[in-house]
């Protein structure tokens, strides 16, 4: 029997309007994080859309042969993006050859070595050196580095390396060198890149399992050997795909390229001269777009920034989230 | 964990003769060097790695002290031929700038956040979080001419084109700080709030947000570090001016982008300003990403 | 453990605090009053860095102009050119101090961004040193190009070793461009300094990276005195530079671009406009000119120059490479190009007025002198006022004080 009490509280427990119009505000709730998801995926894909979009009299007029052809002449209207990508490639890759063993050996240091006091306040001073902006080391590029650094060992490299009758056959180091040039630019983004692949190789090493630690002290290795032989190879993938995302980024710098790599549109074999790169042409030269074709240039460039660094990033933080999704019994 | 007693366990191992033990010995010795002389790299490595941030620093706070003053920060822009001025336009700029970048980033990146924290393993939950790795390693060139492209075209260089760039920079810190700080939030939490009855959305807004707040303000404070210093976006977008102006459709002025005028200008007095600005924004950096710092280890601890 | 690390922290922000605060410049002030302006020398000495040692020179300090909050204030906004820039930007000041209801704002970035600009309507009004094609006139007919003062183009240098005035002539400028002449120590300019000891570096050519007028202006010039170069790279806003094949060009963006990148190389030369030179103190070569003379370039030389221009029905006119005696050999007009209608009446009027007082007033002219640039022959002023007066907006004349 349901005294009139209950009857009266169970009569209450329908729902009033307010009530109804509160639970199906759930509705709108889930569609907003919907959107909102969904949004965010829209805008990776617009920007994609958008840049190929503003490209297109570049890319019919031209074709594939924009990226090959090597004359940059806005006055004449020849776009030719070979000495960009030729140049942003350089300065990448020289940046990396300097910033790899750099920044795997301070990840060593980090996730090994370092007593755990120590290990965040160091970990943070390097993370540090990612959060000054590019601007800043363009300055201190212009003003510092590159007259008590960057010259000293260019001339020096010039005048040993670049001899032409010494080594005819090593063009890199050779020719007129006065500063800004794609050594300063690629000396710089390795500094730049250095605590992305440090962080991450860092992140992957400590991912590591302890027992392959263990197993291979246990065998009788030594701290060095250890880290070498197992840690390593354990985390190659994602420190591979450290590598990969300093890449990308140094593929992206803009300004303080743009500071120190003299702004030229030259091919040349040497990293003593001058050069330009696709962020830097993309900033430099925007306002000087007068015709709709100059334009679609540069947003084509912009275009494949997009796609390289994309591909780019895919591919690292695939590599990144294998180490951490292997078992220990899986290997590299 | 790094008990290593060098070889000496060789010594337990029977001999077969005198040739063989020594050669094992130079092996060991070389063993031992070899592990000592790498680790030591290591930690040079570590301090020739710290040295760039030592310069950069010492650079900024030396060239930069010297033309700070009250009158630089309060004073608007004037020529050189009239003392150069100060960078008053530059500062409101920027904060104009920074908070229209908040106010675009922040709702549509909570609200990402909590879906990808509500449902994590569905297809859209993983499309996201792989989408805004993919937005946080977009060259900030490419964005500026994507909001070009989109919006510039049609409307000009505005500042609200500028806040626009900014926000899609500032979009993968906040959506990932603020899902990781939601995730940490115990389940119980939640599921105690529905069990009394409250709607999802009450539930998500008034219980779980609140409790990962600090999380999600600490995201903020590193999206705006991150911002702070952008310049390549604001090209396009927010073009840079002399006047002091709170107008968003027309250009506006920032820290960084006269910061860049002014490296490149070849008046020295222009340079020294520059060192200044710069001083500015990593300053503003420091102090951003050492309270976020500071807040994250306060956190942990009180869990 | 947490103490030790908020101790060191909040060390470091008290130590910054202190740095920040801690100003370490002196300011001396002297007024001296000249004519009805007060002017007031304030020399900034900037101590401890190798790098800056005096930084700002004069100052001519009257009032701040602010943008005025009356209701019927004026903005108009320019871009173009920085060959006239810190001309326009004087004068925008100038006149504010007139007619304080109307700021002008010229934002530079360079021929190129002007045209396109004002193409693109923008802007209001923009400044260029080179001359619209048929093609522009074509896409936009509203277009008017209107001639303010002349300037020289000089080419400065930064050689160390070498603290005093060089001289250079067409032959050597030419070469040197072409990148023929390769060292500083080459005979060649040997020959035209003997009292210069030049040091044995290469030469770091500097020229424009975007679309530039005074590229124009410097190119017409090669090009009237070189038939290799007026068949090579030839004359434009933007040429293919042989040195940069060489490896010894580097670009530079705008007028201060250029300036800077001088500064900053050991060894460059390069093509700016005379006030970037003189105010950022960059040393700049004396020229033998087309009648033999050697020349330093100057107000008088530049009015030499204009001396017989002649201006064509679009009121443009070349004047390089000019067989006056003491004329320097690369000058040029530069120019505001203006919409022969506009919408908005208010800023129609305050522009139409502006460039008449600009072009007309002797205290314009005489800032203009002050900044070395050379003011319109009296002849062709009666044309551009006689333009002026067609501006219309909407159709309707614009009325002009």
């Amino acid at each position: 029997m349901i005294s009139a009490q209950v009857r009266r509280r169970l009569r209450r427990k329908t729902v009033s309007p307010l009530g109804r119009a509160l639970q199906h505000g759930d509705i709108l709730f889930k569609g907003a994080l919907i959107l909102a998801s969904l949004s965010l995926l829209g805008l990776m894909v617009g920007v994609g859309v958008m840049l190929w979009l503003r490209s297109a009299p570049m890319r019919t007029s031209a074709g594939l042969a924009f990226i090959t052809a090597t004359v940059w002449n806005p006055v004449g209207e020849k776009f030719g993006a070979a000495p960009f990508i030729i140049g942003t490639l350089t300065t990448s890759l020289l940046a990396l050859i300097i910033a790899f063993p750099l920044g795997l050996f301070i990840a060593i240091f980090l996730a090994e070595l370092c007593p755990p006091g120590l290990r965040s306040i160091v970990g943070f001073l390097v993370e540090l050196l990612a959060a000054i902006p590019s601007v800043v080391y363009g300055l201190w590029g212009i003003f510092v580095f590159i007259p008590s650094f960057v010259i000293p060992i260019g001339e020096a490299l010039m005048k040993s390396l670049g001899d032409p009758q010494r080594f005819p056959y090593l063009p890199i180091f050779q020719g007129p060198f006065f500063g800004a040039s794609k050594l300063a630019a690629g000396l710089i983004l390795a500094v730049m890149i250095l605590p992305t692949i440090a962080a991450i190789s860092r992140d992957v090493l400590l991912a590591v399992p302890r027992s392959q630690r263990e197993a291979a002290l246990a065998l009788g290795s030594t701290q060095w050997e250890t880290i070498w032989q197992v840690v390593l190879p354990y985390g190659l993938s994602g420190i591979l795909g450290a590598v990969i995302l300093g890449l990308g980024r140094a593929l992206g710098e803009t300004m303080a390229v743009t500071m120190v790599i003299g702004n030229v549109a030259q091919l040349s074999a040497s990293l003593l001269s001058p050069g330009y790169t696709m962020a830097s042409v993309i900033a430099n030269e925007w306002g000087e777009s007068r015709t709709p074709l100059y334009n679609a240039a540069l947003i084509e460039i912009g275009l494949l920034l997009f796609f390289m660094s994309l591909l780019l990033n895919i591919l690292a933080r695939s590599l990144v989230w294998s180490v951490a999704r292997k078992t220990p019994e899986q290997r590299a | 964990m790094s008990e290593f007693n060098g070889g000496k366990e060789l010594s337990v191992l029977p001999r077969a003769g005198k040739l063989r033990l020594k050669r094992s010995a130079i092996r060991e010795r070389f063993r031992r060097v070899n592990n000592a002389f790498m680790l030591g790299l290591t930690g040079l490595t570590t301090v020739v790695g710290i040295v760039p941030l030592v310069w950069i620093l010492l650079s900024v706070f030396a060239h930069g002290a010297e033309v700070i003053s009250i009158r630089f920060l309060t004073d608007t822009f004037k020529p050189t031929s009239l003392g150069g001025g100060g960078i008053l336009h530059a500062l409101v700029g920027t904060g104009i700038l920074i908070a229209l970048a908040s106010l675009f980033s922040v709702p549509l990146g909570v609200l990402a956040a909590l879906y990808v924290a509500r449902n994590p393993n569905t297809s859209l939950g993983l499309a996201v979080r792989f989408g805004t790795g993919v937005l946080s390693g977009l060259p900030s060139v490419v964005v500026g001419l994507f909001i070009y492209t989109l919006w510039v075209s049609g409307h000009g260089y505005s500042a609200l084109a500028g806040g626009m760039a900014l926000a899609i920079l500032m979009l993968p810190v906040i959506v990932r700080t603020t899902e990781e700080m939601l995730r940490l939030v115990p389940k119980s939490l939640r599921e105690a709030s529905l069990a009394l009855g409250a709607p999802e959305w009450k539930t998500a807004l008034k219980v779980w947000l609140p409790a990962a707040m600090t999380g999600v303000i600490t995201g903020l404070m590193l999206a705006v570090a991150r911002v702070a210093g952008e310049t390549a976006p604001l090209l396009f977008t927010a073009l840079g001016s002399n006047n002091l102006s709170t107008a968003l459709d027309k250009p506006i002025a920032s820290l960084p982008l006269t910061l860049f005028k002014y490296a490149v200008d070849p008046s020295k007095l222009r340079n020294a300003q520059a060192w200044a600005i710069a001083l500015i924004i990593v300053m503003l950096v420091l102090l951003l990403n050492v309270s976020a710092r500071l807040i994250a280890t306060w956190r942990s601890k009180m869990y | 453990m947490v103490t030790r690390k908020l101790v060191f922290i909040s060390l470091l922000v008290v130590a910054l605090v202190v740095m920040g605060c801690t100003p370490t410049t002196q300011i001396v002030k002297e007024t001296v009053v000249v004519e009805k302006e007060k002017v007031v020398k304030e020399t900034v000495v900037v101590q401890s860095t190798p790098q800056v040692k005096e930084v700002a020179k004069e100052v001519v300090v009257t009032a701040t102009p602010k943008p005025t909050d009356a209701p019927n204030s004026v903005e108009l906004n320019g871009s173009g050119a920085t060959f006239p820039q810190p001309l326009y930007e004087d004068w925008a000041f100038a006149f504010n101090q007139r007619d304080p209801s109307v700021v002008i704002n010229y934002a530079g970035g360079g021929s190129g961004q002007g045209i396109k600009d004002i193409k693109a309507g923008t802007v209001d009004f923009a400044g260029s040193d080179a001359l619209l094609k048929d093609a522009d006139y074509q896409e936009k007919p509203d277009l008017q190009m209107i001639p303010t003062v002349a300037g020289a183009v000089v080419l400065a240098y930064n050689i160390p070793g070498v603290t005093t005035t060089i001289t250079l002539d067409a032959a050597t400028i030419v070469d040197i461009f072409l990148g023929k002449i390769e060292k500083w120590n080459d005979p060649r300019l040997a020959a035209l300094n003997p009292e210069v000891k030049f040091p044995d570096l290469p030469i770091n050519v500097v020229h424009r990276s975007d679309g530039s007028g005074t590229t124009n202006i410097f190119t017409l010039y090669l090009s009237a005195v070189s038939e290799e170069w007026k068949k090579g790279p030839g004359a434009g806003t933007a040429v293919d530079w042989p040195v940069d094949k060489l490896g010894r060009g580097q670009g530079g963006k705008g007028n201060p671009g250029v300036a800077a990148a001088i500064q900053n190389t050991k060894g460059a030369i390069g093509y700016v406009e005379l006030a970037y030179a003189k105010s950022n103190n960059i040393l700049y070569a004396k020229l033998i000119n087309a009648a033999g003379k050697t020349v330093e370039a100057n107000i008088p030389s530049t009015m030499a120059a204009i001396k017989d221009a002649k201006f064509d029905d679009r009121l443009t006119a070349i004047i390089v490479n000019s067989k006056e005696p003491d004329a320097w050999p690369i000058a040029g007009f530069t120019y505001l190009i203006v919409n022969k209608d506009y919408k908005d009446c208010k800023k129609a009027e305050k522009l139409v007025s502006f460039i008449k007082w600009a072009l007309t007033d002797p205290a314009a002219s005489s800032r203009a002198a002050k900044l070395l640039y050379a003011p319109l022959p009296q002849e062709v002023l009666p044309r551009v006022v006689e333009v002026l007066d067609k501006i219309t907006c909407n159709g309707k004349p614009v009325v002009s004080q």
